[in-house]
């Protein structure tokens, strides 16, 4: 009772007020851009369109009754909420009438999939790499994999990702070069093989780069593990050197990289938007990209409320969690 | 002991975790590959239709929208391409030669002598997909439904323009119009598109807003048969009863069996799929990448199978536009003396390759056009004279500019044209001279100073500056604005370019809010000698003067330079009463161009050209410079009538 009330209950209001301070941020910040989806709408128009002068301010009018934009933006305010309490984002402006939720429900299993598994093995990667590198650090294998990675790092993603590109999808034409499958989605072998041969270029050209940023992270803060004093008393005691790693070095270099991976999944909801153009795969990080340009209100609402909650969501969880991950934070 | 185990037995496990996540697509691309190889060998697309049995189409972008087929709804579902493959319309203007076609319409529409009434004869024998009979209840319903919808495309034109529609029969439409109008037909010819039919059986009782006609009953020669739910390819099958639908009646070709739209991405990766042979026709590269594709890919090639290559007859020209509400852009002096600094020949060869013709008319030097506008002008280009100040005139049209590309072209080791004439119609007529000093002398005249680096000074004794505003992906314009970055620098003129992405582009040139621009698009002709209608002169009128801070787009104008000029006025007054096909709209045209250059309403550089590249590998007949059958603008509606003329290449 005593840790809702005290730990719990706070964080949750906290919770609820990042996410509504977001929003409504979210809200005011593309109506105060010089673009405007109704005279976009205009332009796309007027420039494929035999259009007559005297018709447009007719048609102005009609677009912005269609596209929900008559009223006061106090008006507007509340009818989003009004609808977003019923899990209704509303129409995408940018492609029309199509329900920004359909938008979002059609590409974000391809950016959560793709960038969530990458992520995860990065992480994982990265930080069992790194820790072993920092423990066996004179071992020639240890100056290899640093070496590599060091190196792999700093290259920009975009190069990186072109290179596999042209040496798998054109050199050697082993992959495809769009798409996040082939044929109709089912519950097949040959379906999930082809998921996995159109994601593998884009998952390899995320999973170097991440595990190479965890990895030197990592095995800095394990360097500075394996100085304390608990590993070197273990050392000293002969305990075996698997418990050192994993049990002393590892935890103990956990915790920040805990709070990175629940941060950067929460942020997996923004999409990856040089992935989704260099390899043509699915994801939301486009449709962000476009409903920017277009100034599609309701797509960029809808896109950044699912990563204000999914960043808000994971920085709740890591506080509701952090007591069980390390003995040294305590409820009062 | 331990820590070796440990190492060991890390690394294996990593090396079969790595072999087993690596194996496994390799396995799937193997199997992708068998799956969809069929007859036409291995492939890689997204749809498993034997390669040879599929036309492969470069989809211009990855669509927002898939599934839906309301072409009716303004910036809602995509209509490049799909536009023709499973829609229709009356009549088409072939955007390569200008021929009229009569699609759904039997022939030209007659008008009343007030021209507030115009009759159409109907094609017979026009089937939609699902074996009703395209009649004139459905023009009828279509524009009905059109002008009770508020908010579809040409709703508001309909609403204003027709005051009755009629069948009195099965193929006869009746229109009573509101007011005279001789060219209200053209709502009805496509250029890039227009009114699409709805079929009355499938649209009556929904709404129009929001009904996705998906899949759609086609009145084109295919049927929407699956699409990427993320919108980076649709695929489209010929309908067996292709003869019944307008492309098969008129051109008694069936075309591919399978037709794919895909967005593979930029550049890059459509030089890799067509080199791949998972292309067969794309939209546009850039001169590198296009070099770059046809050196490695002998079966590909642009629409001259030699230098030129490039397709350069589509209906748009490129310029420098000046904000003409903002000094000193408002003094034609001042627009002269920066097209005077301008080396046009510089800037086709060393910027776009040599490959796009010159023009010194906002109007494309197509063969079309070259007969109707610009030789007929040449001799008043010749004789237009200037005054440059202290009493000196001069004469800025230079007819020679063809001849130097050519030389420049011949020395770059390219093949051209030996004759005058086959020189003009590679490169264009002419266009003005370089003449910096000529140049000097209009500011000079007008009270610009140079200071003592050799920099020009406003009037007022302040450096003069000039920001340019170009998008780079549309990649000639931005190059020719890089391109008179470094001229007008050396000129004494410090100049910087500003790169935005299209939108924000296409926002500030509507809105003013711009010095100059590297641009195209806001004047465009259609294949005929009328530049009246669409986004040619009627909206420059002064009636639409738009201020800075305004949207053009929002007041009807495509007038985004913001000039006011009475007596062009007056033309295209003088044009909105008389029919498109009467003779005396050429001679008001070609008075509105003479008015357009005296004044330099905007400094015209290049016609458009593109790097429309076919590969031959899968499919042949596509059109080329040798065989000019259609236009090889597929993405536009009259494309429809392109892809019945492809047969399989044979093997």
């Amino acid at each position: 009772m005593s840790f809702l009330r005290s730990y719990a209950l706070p964080r949750l209001v906290q919770w609820a007020v990042v996410i509504l301070v977001g929003a409504t941020v979210t809200f005011i910040i593309p109506r105060l851009l010089p673009t405007d989806p109704v005279e976009q709408t205009l332009n796309r128009v007027s420039s494929t369109t035999v259009t007559d002068p005297r018709a447009v301010e007719s048609f102005r009018n009609a677009i912005r009754d269609l596209y929900g934009l008559q009223g006061t933006p106090l008006e507007q305010y509340l009818r989003f909420w009004s609808r977003l309490i019923h899990g209704d984002l509303g129409p995408s402006l940018g492609a029309f009438p199509t329900p920004v939720t359909q938008i979002i429900r059609d590409g974000l299993p391809w950016t959560v999939g793709l960038l969530g598994s990458t992520l995860i093995l990065s992480w994982i990667l990265g930080l069992v790499l790194g820790t072993l590198a920092a423990y066996f650090s004179s071992a020639r294998w240890s100056h290899v994999l640093a070496g590599v990675l060091v190196t792999i790092y700093p290259v920009p993603y975009f190069i990186l990702a072109l290179v596999l590109v042209m040496v798998f999808a054109y050199y050697i034409p082993l992959f495809p070069l769009v798409g996040g499958a082939s044929g109709q989605a089912s519950l097949s072998l040959a379906y999930f093989a082809s998921i996995l041969q159109h994601s593998f270029l884009p998952a390899v050209s995320l999973l170097l780069g991440g595990t190479a940023f965890r990895f030197i992270i990592a095995r800095a803060l394990a360097g500075g593990v394996i100085a304390s004093d608990p590993v070197v008393y273990a050392e000293v005691a002969g305990l075996p050197k698997r418990r050192i790693i994993f049990g002393y070095i590892l935890r103990n270099s956990l915790l920040p990289q805990v709070t990175d991976l629940a941060l950067a999944l929460g942020a997996l909801f923004e999409g990856a938007l040089i992935t989704e153009f260099v390899f043509s795969y699915p994801g939301i990080g486009y449709r962000l990209y476009t409903a920017i340009l277009q100034s599609d209100f309701n797509m960029i609402m809808g896109v950044t409320i699912f990563s204000i909650v999914g960043i808000a969501t994971a920085a709740l969880l890591i506080d509701l969690l952090y007591p069980l991950v390390d003995p040294r934070v305590r409820y009062r | 002991m331990a820590g070796s185990t440990t190492r060991r037995a890390f690394l294996r496990g990593i090396i079969a975790a790595g072999s087993g996540l690596a194996i496994v697509p390799l396995l799937g691309a193997t199997t992708a590959a068998a799956q969809v190889g069929g007859g036409g060998g291995a492939s890689q697309l997204p749809v498993n239709v034997p390669r040879d049995q599929v036309y492969v189409v470069d989809q211009i972008f990855r669509y927002s929208v898939a599934n839906n087929f309301n072409l009716f709804v303004p910036n809602g579902p995509p209509n490049p391409t799909r536009q023709g493959l499973v829609f229709d319309t009356l009549w088409y203007l072939d955007q390569d030669n200008g021929q009229w076609i009569n699609s759904l319409a039997a022939d030209k529409p007659s008008y009343s002598p007030d021209w507030t009434q115009m009759t159409v004869p109907l094609r017979q024998g026009v089937y939609w997909s699902d074996g009703v009979e395209f009649t004139s209840d459905d023009v009828v319903f279509t524009v009905q439904s059109i002008q009770s919808t508020p908010g579809l495309f040409f709703s508001a034109e309909m609403k204003l323009y027709v005051k009755d529609v009629s069948a009195p029969d099965k193929y006869t439409v009746v229109f009573t119009l509101n007011e005279p109008n001789p060219r209200f037909h053209m709502y009805f010819t496509t250029r890039y598109n227009a009114v699409y039919m709805m079929a009355k059986h499938v649209w009556q009782g929904q709404n129009l807003q929001t009904f996705t006609n998906s899949p759609p009953v086609s009145l084109g020669a295919y049927v929407a048969q699956d699409a990427d739910p993320n919108g980076y390819w649709e695929l489209f099958k010929l309908r067996d009863d292709w003869q019944r639908a307008t492309p098969g009646i008129i051109t008694g070709q069936a075309g591919p069996p399978y037709l794919l739209t895909i967005f593979y991405g930029g550049g890059q990766q459509k030089v890799i799929a067509m080199a791949r042979h998972d292309l067969d026709v794309l939209f546009d590269l850039d001169f590198e990448a296009f070099k770059a594709l046809t050196d490695g890919t002998p079966t590909a090639r642009s629409w001259f199978s030699d230098f030129p290559w490039a397709y350069t007859n589509e209906l748009d020209t490129r310029y420098f536009g000046f904000n003409q509400a903002t000094p000193p852009y408002d003094n034609k002096d001042v627009r002269w003396a920066l097209a005077l600094a301008t080396d046009i020949v510089g800037l086709d060869t060393n910027y776009v390759g040599g490959v796009a013709k010159v023009t010194p008319i906002p109007i494309p030097a197509s063969p079309l056009h070259m007969g109707l506008y610009h030789v007929p002008m040449e001799p008043w280009l010749q004789s237009l004279t200037i005054d440059v100040g202290n009493g000196e005139t001069f004469q800025p049209y230079d007819p020679d500019i063809p001849n130097r590309i050519a030389a420049w072209a011949q020395q770059q080791g390219y093949s051209v044209p030996s004759d005058p004439d086959g020189i003009r119609q590679r490169f264009g007529i002419g266009s003005w001279k370089y003449a910096p000093d000529m140049a000097a002398k209009l500011l000079l005249k007008n009270g610009f100073t140079k200071d003592s680096n050799g920099m020009w000074l406003l009037p007022d004794g302040t450096p003069w500056k000039i920001t340019f505003i170009a998008a780079p992906d549309e990649n000639d314009a931005y190059r020719l604005a890089l391109g008179a970055q470094d001229q007008w620098k050396s000129f004494g003129i410090d100049v910087q370019v500003d790169s935005l992405e299209r939108t924000p582009f296409g926002t500030r040139q509507n809105t003013g809010d711009f010095v100059a621009t590297s641009s195209w698009g806001q004047f465009q002709v259609n294949a005929t000698a009328d530049i009246w209608g669409g986004t040619g002169l009627s909206s420059l009128h002064s009636k639409f003067f738009t201020p800075v801070g305004q949207s053009t787009a929002g007041n009807g104008s495509n007038n985004i330079w913001r000039f006011k000029l009475p007596e062009l006025d007056s033309v295209i007054d003088q044009m909105s009463k008389l029919p498109p096909d009467d003779p005396q709209v050429l001679d008001l045209g070609r008075q509105a161009m003479q008015l357009w250059v005296s004044n330099m309403l905007t400094l015209t550089t290049l016609s458009f050209k593109k790097f429309i590249t076919q590969d031959t590998q899968y499919w042949r007949g596509f059109p080329t410079a040798e065989n000019p059958t259609r236009q090889p603008l597929y993405w536009f509606m009259g494309g429809r009538f392109t892809f019945p003329l492809l047969t399989p290449t044979p093997r």
